[in-house]
């Protein structure tokens, strides 16, 4: 294990490398989207480890410190709950990637950029900054916590040096702004070199302050909190198209934001009844169109999907399509409305459809087609005789989140045992790949894994009886334009990246 | 038989995490406890339309089950069940039942699409369609599918005594029969709150019910441990609740003695909490509808900024997690 200097004065230090890594390919990667997943192999870039033990220190933490700090991180034994990642997403460019956790913290990583002499670093992500954003509340009218796990982070487009995000918890959002500092001023009149003020009778000479160079410098500064305005749980935000306005749902209530007011905020659908007793659905997720700044849509635990149009009118609790699909009555259990509650919704970049994750399948929809999805995919059909048991210890409300591809042409979900799979729209190809520890070597090829359903099991196959259900890989990303990609399991991150023959 | 041991233990298991949802961090979520209502729904639909004669009553022994059904819902319970208590029983059958509490019958009675759902859905459409019918007449009805899962061991006051849905005011969740305590005790306990209790073990003076709407006369001719509509009434779901894990083991085992009974239990357990969104915790002031109707718009006035556990909200979110949820 080599601990890698610090390259960057970031203010906490939070990573530890685990060896040197290989870069896949010397040359810079290729735009490997038309390649799909099926004839790309998958190999591990790198995996980052966010430990308990993070002190936000200051930003004038000078090297030594750091060393003493990187010096005491420990693997996997100081993972706590506060460590779990839940919520990972890339920026436009893929340059960043930004992290959200139980605890509350920000962790934004960096893509290591290609030089001559490091030829072998280039598409590993660093630590680029860490911030807290959200700390837990309580609401003492309510007698109840407000947790501060970061459920979802958002990206905006960026528009000058500095890069802005916005983090929510389950009641409040926060916009914030990521910047560098390089220089820094010198030569105050009033103050000495350690800032210590002058005694102004000692001063015979002015001088011009001027800004000298100094070691980059990352940090993070909350520009506004929109707060207030939920009175159920934050489950979605959405930038819009038009990066004016971004929206917020939780169970019941969509609002609509202006980045600069922070102070009120425009409701566009509420699904609340005027009886909470005829209560039969919550809202699970939304997103706004990527293309049209005045369409978006939102899911619901009964399985449907709405798109709403802005323009119609000022609440939109008409929608202007509806997403169901009927129900297989062979397939009736207990738990069918659970299984058909969908925990996440996403656009695909091009804006013509739609891919839906629920329970058990992912299913793509096309926005001129109402009444049933064009595509379903079956993630991992084998548990569907097994709800009961994971009605019993929860799992069965597990929010997976699903993810399209750069190219819109491969889409990607978790299941359990650090199980991920993607499915290619076109080849019809589907590959189950695991995040596990045993494959972190560097540059080491992920091997396609299989679910034996019954019967005869293979050597490398793992029966169902066998899945670990408390590693569950919930939230993924992919790097917009390359193959990258990066999946969280319960603390760990892990970036692969599709080997180029 | 197996589907309503499932449905049964399904049942349990809800309850369970109603229950332990009171005490996680970040409040109730709304989302998973409407779910788990779902699945509580189901269970329920399916234990009450299991044709499983012997299982529903002890002293009906010969009473066949499914085929009382269709006729129930029709007319009001046959002959056979008993005749339900006349209206005067309770101290305050008052106006017909209000709005607010329709859907709650009807939402439980409705859901089901399968055949055995069928009877119990009419059931429901004939309490919906009957806005302007008698309280009673729409009560009957409504107790006409329940009565087939009730213990009803020993007639008709002991029946009547438990399920007091049907046209009543949004008083407190007290469900304590007026009256019919002597009989309460001496019958097999239908109590609402408990899913599969031995018999043995329930307390004859316990109150019936967690979270069901009672009328006000129901609050005031309980026995006297069951207290006025209010805070106090809380604390019955928390303590069934509380029960219920340690009562599902133990009724699991007892399955075979105690089967009316728990059945009855679970029946009518599965019937408060099953409905989902059901006014079970109307929390009214100090009793009456008008109270708690004007607390309706408490919650919507007050909705910015609160989470949940404040009384109308609590209502708002899931009528009998708040009462969970008030502990």
């Amino acid at each position: 294990m080599v601990l890698q200097p610090a390259e960057r004065h970031c203010g906490d230090w939070s990573h530890r490398r685990l060896g040197p890594w290989c870069s896949p390919t010397g040359s810079p990667a290729p735009l490997s989207c038309e390649t799909g997943c099926g004839e790309g192999t998958w190999i591990l870039v790198c995996r980052l480890l966010v430990p308990t033990q993070v002190s936000l220190l200051s930003m004038e933490e000078d090297i030594d410190t750091r060393k003493i700090n990187n010096s005491f991180l420990r693997d996997h034994s100081y993972a706590t709950e506060a460590d779990i990642i839940s919520t990972v997403e890339f920026n436009h460019t893929g340059e960043l990637l930004a992290t959200g956790d139980k605890g509350g913290r920000v962790v934004i990583f960096q893509r290591e950029q290609e030089s001559k002499n490091q030829v072998h670093r280039r598409g590993e992500y660093n630590v680029y900054s860490t911030f807290q954003s959200h700390e837990p509340e309580f609401d003492y009218l309510k007698s109840l916590e407000i947790e501060e796990k970061i459920n979802k982070i958002r990206w905006l487009p960026q528009q000058n040096a500095a890069y802005f995000l916005l983090s929510t918890n389950d009641k409040t959002v926060k916009l914030w702004k990521v910047s560098e500092r390089d220089k820094r001023p010198e030569g105050y009149n009033l103050k000495d070199e350690e800032g210590r003020l002058r005694d102004p009778a000692t001063i015979t000479t002015l001088r011009v302050p001027v800004l000298r160079p100094m070691d980059l410098m990352v940090e993070a500064t909350p520009r506004r909190v929109f707060a207030n305005a939920h009175t159920y749980h934050i489950n979605s935000i959405s930038v819009n198209s038009d990066y004016e306005t971004y929206m917020s749902a939780d169970d019941l209530r969509i609002n609509l934001w202006n980045f600069e007011i922070t102070n009120q905020s425009f409701n566009i659908v509420d699904i609340k009844p005027a009886n909470m007793e005829e209560l039969t659905e919550v809202i699970t997720a939304a997103e706004f169109h990527p293309h049209h700044c005045n369409t978006f849509v939102y899911s619901s635990s009964k399985g449907t999907i709405r798109l709403c149009d802005m323009r119609a009118s000022a609440l939109c609790d008409r929608h202007t399509k509806f997403f169901e699909e009927p129900e297989d009555p062979s397939n009736r259990s207990f738990f069918s409305e659970i299984i058909s509650s969908i925990s996440d919704v996403k656009f695909s970049h091009s804006g013509r459809c739609i891919m839906t994750r629920d329970y058990l399948t992912v299913k793509v929809w096309d926005l001129n087609m109402e009444n049933r999805p064009v595509e379903t995919y079956q993630v991992h059909d084998y548990l569907r005789s097994k709800l009961c048991s994971l009605y019993e210890n929860d799992c069965i409300f597990d929010k997976f989140e699903c993810v399209w591809n750069g190219s819109d042409s491969v889409i990607m979900t978790g299941s359990y045992n650090n199980f991920f799979r993607m499915f290619d729209r076109n080849t019809k190809r589907d590959v189950t790949l695991e995040a596990s520890r045993e494959n972190s070597k560097p540059r080491a090829i992920l091997k396609p894994r299989k679910v034996c359903v019954g019967g005869k099991r293979r050597k490398d196959e793992i029966s169902v009886d066998s899945l670990d259900f408390s590693k569950k890989i919930l939230h993924t990303a992919w790097h917009p334009s390359e193959n990258i990609i990066a999946v969280a399991a319960t603390n760990n991150l892990y970036i692969f990246q599709d080997k180029v023959n | 038989m197996e589907f309503k041991l499932e449905a049964h233990r399904i049942v349990s298991i809800s309850l369970g995490k109603i229950y332990n949802s009171r005490v996680q961090r970040g409040g109730i979520k709304l989302h998973k406890n409407l779910l788990v209502s779902l699945v509580l729904r189901s269970a329920r639909q399916v234990y009450l339309s299991d044709p499983c004669p012997g299982l529903y009553l002890a002293g009906h022994p010969g009473a066949p089950a499914p085929p009382q059904q269709p006729e129930e819902s029709a007319a009001g319970p046959p002959a056979g069940w008993g005749e339900p208590p006349p209206p005067a029983g309770r101290a305050a059958w008052p106006e017909p039942e209000p709005q607010p509490e329709r859907p709650a019958v009807p939402e439980v009675l409705r859901a089901g699409d399968s055949e055995p759902a069928a009877t119990v859905t009419a059931a429901g459409d004939t309490l919906q369609g009957g806005e302007a019918e008698a309280p009673e007449a729409a009560w009957r009805r409504v107790e006409g599918p329940r009565e087939t899962a009730v213990g009803g061991a020993g007639g008709p006051a002991e029946v009547s005594g438990v399920f007091p849905e049907g046209p009543e005011a949004a008083r407190g969740p007290c469900g304590c029969p007026p009256g019919d305590e002597d009989k309460l005790s001496a019958a097999p306990r239908v109590d609402g709150c408990r899913a599969s209790r031995p018999a043995a073990a329930e307390p004859p003076a316990s109150p019936p019910v967690c979270a069901r709407k009672r009328g006000a006369g129901w609050v005031g001719g309980g026995p006297a441990d069951c207290p006025a509509p209010g805070s106090t009434p809380l604390k019955k779901p928390r303590r069934n609740s509380e029960e219920q894990p340690g009562g599902a083991a133990a009724a699991a085992e007892e399955e075979e003695e105690e089967e009316e009974m728990e059945t009855g239990n679970v029946a009518n357990l599965i019937s408060i909490f099953g409905s989902s969104f059901s006014g079970l915790l109307r929390k009214s002031p100090g009793g009456g509808r008008e109270e708690a109707e004007g607390e309706e718009s408490g919650p919507e006035a007050a909705e910015p900024g609160q989470i949940c556990c404040d009384k109308p909200v609590l209502r708002d979110i899931n009528p009998w997690s708040t009462a969970i949820v008030a502990f």
